[in-house]
């Protein structure tokens, strides 16, 4: 019994539980198998390589940009010299830097402490680390788009590094004014792209949205619901009101889409699944990516429900639905990020800004809901406020309105079997009266045919007796000549 | 607000602009650019998924324009969002059915807001749609005529169904915003923009940008 329990125990082999780098310690899982001391070590050597990859890999550019400003040095002006000369001294600076380490300092740690860098603990593994992992990602992806620009990746590397650079000075800024400085440099690149170095319109689009993506990476985490705005009351507020408003049914909202079909249910929680997942993408434009998304997933709900090209009469009130149905994440925060960091062009007339317009829509009609735009009475809507009462309540006494959808459905089904178990227990019956009346009618008809054969009995009379009579009556058949007789005629 | 970006290299110039369709529901706001975006009018075939956001490539005088129409919803209810939809838009395009007296009041309501929000920047196109409905016409030609010249608009009559007056409305008012972005832009100086430009969020400000050349594109033809 003992030896029973003992063996299903979790057997640990004490060799497994050792440091795997066999200094004699115990090691831990979360340090890959290592103990305290070798994991530090093995981490350090791995930052170390890494910070020695990120080295050469500036160091590359910067040679690759000396070369470029060499050449064009004698075309350049006077200001751009200068300039340049600064960028180098500036770039010097940080390739000692890899900006995974230099996010853990504040600004203060910067100037003095250089060397310190280096032998900076290396940090422990935790959120921080992931966020750059991402950001690294972010960047690579970067440097191999700008690999195909030719000279004006140079340029626009030259540009970025510069301005996050300047951004990290700016941090203890107003949000306003580094969104400011933000859509500036958006303005200044792609401007200079298409002055100086003769890109193509379709080229500078895509330029800017990588270069969206890199900067708005490393930036996120200062500018996303910074500390020195309300932005995170807002939130609050919203989502409070949104949850307050729970109660407000497709109908109330003249919603053109027919969640009972379901293909129709399918797309809207496609759609909501969208717009929340806006709250996990970093890049303004990826942000806009979803809510997009979103609004295609509605169109092609209202599209099925109504066969017809959705119009804004139907999107903007389903969009207000998906919002109070999926009640996003940070949403007032998202919304204010997207237009302070969102690159200019792409928010004023591209497809994208229609749509985020009509969120900023929505969440302000959400705002300002009252009875009236609900097409309710005020006590109506006081006491829906109030969670007196429930519409859904009303108009479905079946069943409670806070059932999920599936349990709804099944519901119904349910319904519908009942109702078609009715229906065929009708057939049925009817089918065997149905039976009955055939068996009653042939009854009725052969009896009622045995009483007229009884009533009428047939008389048969003698065959041959009239038509000798008919004979007898004929006096003069005697004068008429012999029936002719047949003849046979010789040859 | 003129979002004219200046084009890639070459003489021509390519423009950029935001067009907002305001109307009260039911005045054929959708059917009127389903018209003139796909040629298509109550098409049981209609593969357009929407009619909301559309897109329109125009080629004027050489000069490339890329149209984007925005649809706004046109509900009662809905009525104080105007000012999100609207900011940043080059023209306006303000439509009414011309058998319901109420949907001209209505678009006399919106031009008093645009003019109040965003000055004279904005091209105005009052639009009396379903003329082929002549017989029950409840708004009068003379009325409107007056009034849209009055707050410095154009009138044009259209009929969606019949597919009458619709290109002729669009590429008068792109003719007018071409000519309102440029004299926005010599104003600015030399055409060189270096600021402002796309800068997003017109600041609802009653006073500011009244101060434009006096009716620059609505009182030229």
């Amino acid at each position: 019994m003992s030896l029973k329990s003992e063996r299903r125990g979790i057997h640990v082999d004490q060799s497994e539980l050792l440091c795997k780098k066999g200094c004699g310690y115990y090691g831990n899982p979360a340090w890959q198998g290592f103990c305290s001391k070798c994991w530090r070590e093995e981490y350090h050597k791995a930052r170390q390589k890494q910070i020695q990859d990120d080295w050469e890999l500036a160091e590359r550019l910067q040679r690759e940009e000396e070369e470029a400003y060499a050449s064009s040095q004698s075309t350049q002006g006077a200001q751009s010299l200068t300039f340049s000369k600064f960028e180098e001294k500036k770039s010097n600076e940080k390739t000692r830097k890899v900006t995974t380490v230099k996010k853990f300092f504040s600004a203060s740690s910067r100037t003095g402490a250089k060397k310190e860098i280096h032998e900076a603990k290396a940090p422990s593994p935790s959120i921080n680390r992931q966020v750059s992992i991402e950001t690294d990602r972010a960047s690579k992806e970067f440097i191999e788009f700008l690999k195909t620009c030719h000279k004006s990746g140079q340029e626009i590397y030259k540009q970025c590094k510069m301005f996050l650079e300047a951004m990290h000075h700016k941090r203890e800024l107003s949000i306003e004014e580094q969104s400011e400085c933000a859509q500036d440099f958006y303005q200044n690149v792609a401007e200079k792209l298409q002055t100086r170095s003769k890109v193509s319109p379709e080229k500078v689009e895509k330029a800017m949205d990588q270069i969206e993506k890199y900067i708005m990476t490393r930036l996120y985490k200062y500018v996303f619901c910074p500390e020195t705005t309300d932005d995170e009351k807002k939130d609050l507020v919203v989502q409070k009101r949104i949850r307050a408003l729970h109660w407000v049914t497709p109908q109330m909202l003249c919603v053109p889409v027919n969640e009972e079909i379901p293909e129709v249910s399918d797309m809207v929680v496609k759609a909501i699944t969208d717009i929340i997942e806006m709250d996990s993408k970093r890049v303004p434009r990826d942000k806009l990516a979803c809510i997009t998304q979103c609004s295609k997933h509605i169109f092609n709900a209202i599209k099925i429900t109504k066969n017809e090209p959705a119009s804004a009469d139907d999107f903007l009130p389903t969009l207000i639905y998906i919002v109070l149905k999926g009640n996003p994440p940070r949403l007032q925060s998202n919304i204010q990020y997207i237009t302070r960091f969102c690159n200019p062009s792409r928010l004023m007339t591209g497809e994208d800004g229609y749509y985020f317009t009509n969120l900023c829509c929505a969440v302000a009609f959400i705002e300002k809901l009252d009875a009236q735009s609900l097409n309710l009475s005020q006590e109506d809507f006081d006491r829906y406020m109030s969670g007196q009462t429930s519409p859904k309540k009303q108009e479905s006494e079946n069943w409670s309105s806070d059932v999920c959808l599936g349990v709804k459905q099944m519901y119904k089904n349910l319904d519908l079997l009942s109702q078609l178990n009715e229906r065929q227990e009708r057939i049925v019956s009817e089918a065997k009266k149905l039976e009955k009346d055939l068996i009653d009618w042939t009854d009725g008809i052969t009896k009622e045919v045995q009483d007229i054969v009884e009533k009428y009995p047939l008389e048969i009379k003698p065959k041959n007796q009239p038509l000798a009579a008919i004979d007898s009556e004929n006096v003069e058949n005697d004068k008429l000549p012999p029936p002719l007789q047949p003849q046979v005629y010789a040859g | 607000m003129a979002a004219a970006g200046s084009g890639a290299g070459g003489g021509g110039r390519s423009f950029s602009f935001k067009v907002v369709l305001l109307g009260e529901g039911c005045v054929g706001k959708t059917s009127l650019v389903l018209r003139y975006c796909e040629n298509k009018f109550n098409d049981k075939h209609i593969t357009t998924l929407q009619a909301s956001f559309l897109t329109k490539k125009l080629n004027i005088g050489g000069k490339r324009v890329n149209l984007a129409i925005w649809d706004t919803a046109g509900q009662e209810r809905f009525h104080a969002l105007g000012p999100i939809y609207y900011r940043d838009s080059n023209g306006a395009i303000l439509v009414y059915d011309i058998t319901d007296e109420d949907s001209f009041q209505k678009v006399k309501n919106w031009v008093k807001e645009l003019r109040k929000m965003l000055g004279n920047e904005i091209c105005l196109c009052i639009v009396g749609n379903k003329i082929d409905l002549e017989k029950e016409r409840h708004v009068s030609v003379q009325e409107a005529e007056t009034y849209a010249e009055s707050v410095g608009a154009k009138h044009y009559h259209t009929s969606a169904k019949q597919n009458k007056g619709i290109e002729e409305l669009f590429l008068d008012l792109c003719k007018r915003m071409i000519e309102t972005a440029q004299v926005d832009e010599r104003a600015r100086g030399n055409g060189s923009s270096q600021s402002g430009t796309g800068r997003r969020g017109v600041q609802i400000i009653d006073d500011e940008p009244q101060a434009q050349s006096s009716g620059g594109c609505c009182s030229s033809g």
